[in-house]
């Protein structure tokens, strides 16, 4: 038992685990909009990645601009799978829909090796490569940036849920579409919102992780399973459980990994989410399903 | 719910109804059913003759992995189109029947029916661990719970180097032999994993047309309606899921010895992805259109091979393409395609006969013959002279939170009593069925029925003790015929299991013929004859609520639960109905009715019983309760003079 090391696995487990709150989020986003399970939301994660480097490197745009420029274009392709496959759907059964988003999330993953080839991609970390030293552990300054905008993100994304009109309108239509819908809502520009939104946490996700493990195109799909799980470890369709339980499985995961096998390093998240559904379904932070006859 | 709003019966037919028996049977609507075993004749002459009309060796061998992944198919299909439940988790199966038998096999050096066992049995088992807990929730839990397990198994193959070989895989199984035969080549696996296939087909075929299959339909389209026709849902569900991770591990297990290396790529996240596409493309529940859906996707990126580095993206685009457009699946639309243009090709004026609305004629209510139930107890007494209490109620309350939905209600049913239950909205009255049927737990109090105690008891196993229920918005499963329906009561009173269904034992086939003339007889009964094979939507509202009182008739319950069976209909239909529920009464039936309908109330009630948030407050005979100022005040304010109130 390497016992010091405790703090380096926490660090590591926080900063994978904020990622996995971002794409839980992402995933949460979509759940309240639209009671669909997204399997696109790693592609997402994938893209915003994929994009960056190539604003970067093939454009030669600073990353202060490339950042946010692919975060919005990633947006604009959730927007535009929700506008197009989802909404054309003929059959709105919940099942055929997410089956829409499979094929969806395959099709951009073969854009994605059309695009960028099958090699490994890497963005430059954002604060320089010299780790800081704080009580035996050592960390990255992404790492830091990677705290510092996850935290930024859910304030903002707390203050847009409570205090902006908007976000009330989008926790309307989650609770009762059709009531919402009666009080002049456009269900339609908020489902549109929700996807938007979560394509854009996505390519955060990715463009915050990419510096410290690389990218290629099929990656995406175990990062959107790892928040998927962390999703439901918080309770699924709860954002503060998204949140938590995104930054608990990262942490989970890597407390495993250090002290028990980093070969099971992907197992323990799973390991971890069977144990969550057997044990307490409705989730860590999510309330028990309320039975309606 | 789906809510079934109360149409004002549009089709009002010539006042009373034919007298039941004399009219002849309207032919059934013309129907493009696939004949099964016309079919599968004419599907195993194919491929008997393909192997000799391809001649190329290559081609057998993509027949065969077609061959292998419609085994799985076949399996995933009952689960998602029959039962309703998705599994994310079959490659792992798969997986797990490949790695148990060729270990068990080839490493160990078992004889292979035992190494067969051996990874069936152990598959079924932790396919039975997963399914338990998870299929007890309602929603999606077991697609998380399969994903999750699939993962775990992928990165659990990769790291037992020892047993899997790890990642670079296990080499060098040997191929299957049956009795000395060995199956080594791409012909002789094409002839023995298609004959199998045909078998099981077959087979699954039966399953879905039979008592378990249509349970299983049921469950899928109404779990809260099967319940109360007595069908054990959890169970089933269990069940049916073991079932398919079985038909995957059976394929699992041929797959490794045909192709003789097996490394852990196989049975990845995507390839349970792949097999539940296969599912959806070709017609979710069609199990022809599962073998279609097996067959295209897995040609297509052979087909697309050429395409290189494109073949992933254009996969993913024809798969996104055919889910949007064609949703319902291949097969299942072309079938609907071909029957448009049949019927329009044979549109001529004079056959417009059997036209869908036209169903919705008049409804006389049936003549009660002796009794319907031979579980009725010889209280055939005058009726509201209560003998012995068919169902007890002691201070029984139940709070949702801090809302308290019942408190302390104490009342009693006997045989051959009709008790309404009435009181303004919100009562608790459609909570107070809930409660008796089983649909949810009383926080406190007892219930007995005929001395059995009811707490705690899952809905099946009350509707099985003799508790029928109808609902306040008439359900149904839109997936069975109107005769479909019907015999889904039935449910309890047959034995039939999956492998008596699925083999067609000679004692499930009688089972299946006496319950089916039985329910003939009674749809004729009560006057739905004409309508057995039309869907249920086509029924006027007042033939689906006959429908569902027929159906719970067919438990042969002593204590029918009637959840506001008038609302909606006409006076005249409701007076009908009124006058056939009557009757059941007087045959000796226990009825508790819900109902808003005072003057039904009034006119048809030996004992009213009135709630008000939550609470008994008058419990007598209708004189006396519409005199009680109790009552009064409830329904229409403190004060107001003693009117009768019609309406609440």
């Amino acid at each position: 038992m390497s016992l010091h090391l405790l703090p380096q696995f926490i660090v590591s487990g926080v900063t994978n685990g904020s990622v996995y709150a971002l794409i839980a989020l992402g995933f949460c986003l979509i759940q309240n909009a639209t009671g669909l399970v997204n399997f696109a939301q790693g592609d997402f994660v994938m893209l915003g990645a994929m994009i960056a480097v190539s604003l970067y490197q093939a454009w030669g745009l600073a990353l202060p601009i490339a950042f946010p420029l692919a975060v919005i274009s990633v947006a604009i392709i959730g927007m535009l799978l929700e506008r197009g496959p989802i909404r054309w759907s003929r059959n709105r059964d919940v099942l055929t829909l997410v089956m829409v988003t499979v094929g969806a999330s395959i099709s951009l993953r073969g854009a994605g090796m059309v695009i960028w080839g099958k090699g490994e991609r890497m963005l430059p970390a954002f604060g320089g490569d010299t780790p800081i030293l704080i009580q035996g552990a050592a960390i990255m300054p992404q790492t830091l940036w990677i705290l510092g905008i996850s935290c930024l993100v859910l304030s903002a994304l707390f203050i847009f849920y409570r205090f902006t009109l908007v976000g009330k309108a989008m926790r309307a239509v989650a609770d009762n579409p059709y009531g919402a819908r009666l009080i002049g809502i456009s269900e339609r520009r908020m489902v549109a919102l929700a996807f938007a939104m979560s394509g854009a946490m996505g390519a955060l996700a990715g463009i915050l992780i990419t510096p410290l493990t690389g990218m290629n195109y099929s990656a995406g799909l175990m990062l959107g399973l790892k928040g998927f799980a962390g999703a439901i470890l918080g309770g699924y369709g709860s954002t503060p459980g998204a949140v938590l339980g995104g930054l608990l499985l990262g942490v989970l995961e890597a407390l495993g990994a250090g002290f028990i096998s980093s070969a099971y390093k992907d197992a323990f998240a799973f390991l971890v989410l069977l144990a969550i559904l057997f044990v307490k379904p409705a989730g860590l932070f999510g309330a028990e399903p309320a039975k309606r006859l | 719910m789906n809510a079934q709003r109360p149409d004002p019966l549009p089709h009002q037919g010539p006042a009373p109804g034919p007298s039941p028996g004399e009219a002849p049977a309207p032919n059934p609507p013309p129907r493009l059913r696939p004949q099964p075993r016309h079919a599968l004749a004419v599907l195993a002459l194919i491929l008997l003759a393909l192997p000799y009309a391809l001649g190329n060796d290559y081609l057998l061998l993509l027949f065969n992995i077609i061959a292998l992944n419609a085994l799985v198919v076949l399996g995933l299909n009952l689960l998602i189109g029959c039962a309703g439940q998705i599994s994310l988790g079959h490659a792992a199966f798969y997986g797990l029947g490949a790695y148990l038998g060729a270990i068990a096999g080839s490493t160990w050096g078992w004889p292979l029916p035992a190494a067969l066992l051996f990874a069936l049995m152990l598959t079924g088992l932790i396919g039975w661990l997963l399914a338990v807990p998870t299929l007890r929730l309602e929603g999606h839990y077991l697609v998380m719970a399969t994903l999750g397990f699939n993962i775990i198994v992928t990165i659990v193959i990769n790291q037992l180097e020892p047993f899997t070989g790890g990642p670079s895989g296990l080499a060098g199984i040997a191929p299957l032999q049956a009795g000395g035969f060995l199956i080594d080549s791409d012909r002789r696996f094409y002839f023995f994993i298609w004959g199998l296939f045909l078998v099981l087909f077959a087979a699954t075929l039966n399953l879905t047309d039979s008592r378990v299959g249509r349970a299983l339909q049921a469950i899928h389209d109404n779990e809260l309606a099967a319940g109360a026709m007595g069908v054990a849902c959890h169970r089933y569900k269990v069940r049916v899921f073991v079932l398919s991770t079985l038909y995957a591990a059976l394929a699992g297990f041929c797959y490794a010895h045909y192709v003789s290396f097996i490394s852990p790529k196989t049975f990845d996240i995507f390839y349970s992805v792949q097999v539940v596409t296969m599912v959806v493309i070709g017609g979710m529940g069609n199990l022809w259109g599962g073998l279609v859906g097996a067959a295209l996707i897995t040609a297509l990126p052979e087909l697309l091979h050429r395409f290189e580095d494109l073949h992933v993206l254009i996969y993913g685009l024809i798969l996104t393409g055919a889910l949007v457009f064609v949703p319902r699946g291949l097969v299942p639309s072309g079938l609907a395609l071909l029957r448009r243009l049949r019927d329009a090709a044979a549109a001529t004026p004079a056959t417009d006969a059997a036209d869908a609305p036209g169903v919705a004629a008049a409804w006389a209510p049936p003549a009660i013959e002796p009794a319907p139930a031979a579980a009725l107890p010889d209280s055939l007494g005058s009726p509201g002279t209560v003998l012995e209490p068919l169902l007890t109620i002691h201070n029984l309350s139940k709070h949702f939170g801090g809302l308290q939905a019942i408190h302390q209600v104490s009342m009693t049913v006997a045989s051959g009593e009709m008790v309404a239950l009435i009181g303004p909205n919100g009562a608790g009255k459609t909570t107070l069925l809930n409660i008796i049927s089983g649909l949810i737990e009383p926080s406190a109090g007892r219930l007995r029925f005929r001395g059995t105690r009811l707490e705690g008891l899952r809905p099946h196993a009350i509707a099985a003790l003799g508790i029928g229920r109808t609902f306040q918005a008439v359900q149904h499963f839109r997936h069975l015929n109107v005769l479909g329906n019907l015999l889904l009561g039935y449910h309890t009173r047959g034995r039939a299991g999956f492998l008596g269904c699925a083999w067609r034992s000679p004692a499930a086939r009688r089972e299946a013929r006496r319950i089916a003339a039985q329910a003939r007889a009674e749809l004729r009964r009560v006057g739905l004859e004409g309508t057995a094979e039309h869907s249920v939507d086509q029924l006027s509202l007042v033939q689906q609520k006959v429908l569902e009182i027929a159906r719970t008739l067919a438990l042969e319950p002593a204590l029918l639960l009637l959840d506001e069976p008038v609302a909606g209909l006409n006076p005249r239909e409701s007076e009908q109905l009124m006058e056939w529920i009557g009757q059941l009464r007087a045959a000796g039936l226990g009825i508790v009715l819900v109902e808003h309908d005072m003057n039904m109330v009034m006119r048809y009630a030996d004992r009213v019983v009135v709630l008000q948030h939550g609470a008994k407050i008058a419990d007598g005979p209708p004189r006396l309760i519409q005199r009680d100022p109790k009552v009064i005040a409830a329904y229409l304010g403190t004060g107001a003079p003693g009117e009768v109130p019609l309406e609440p």
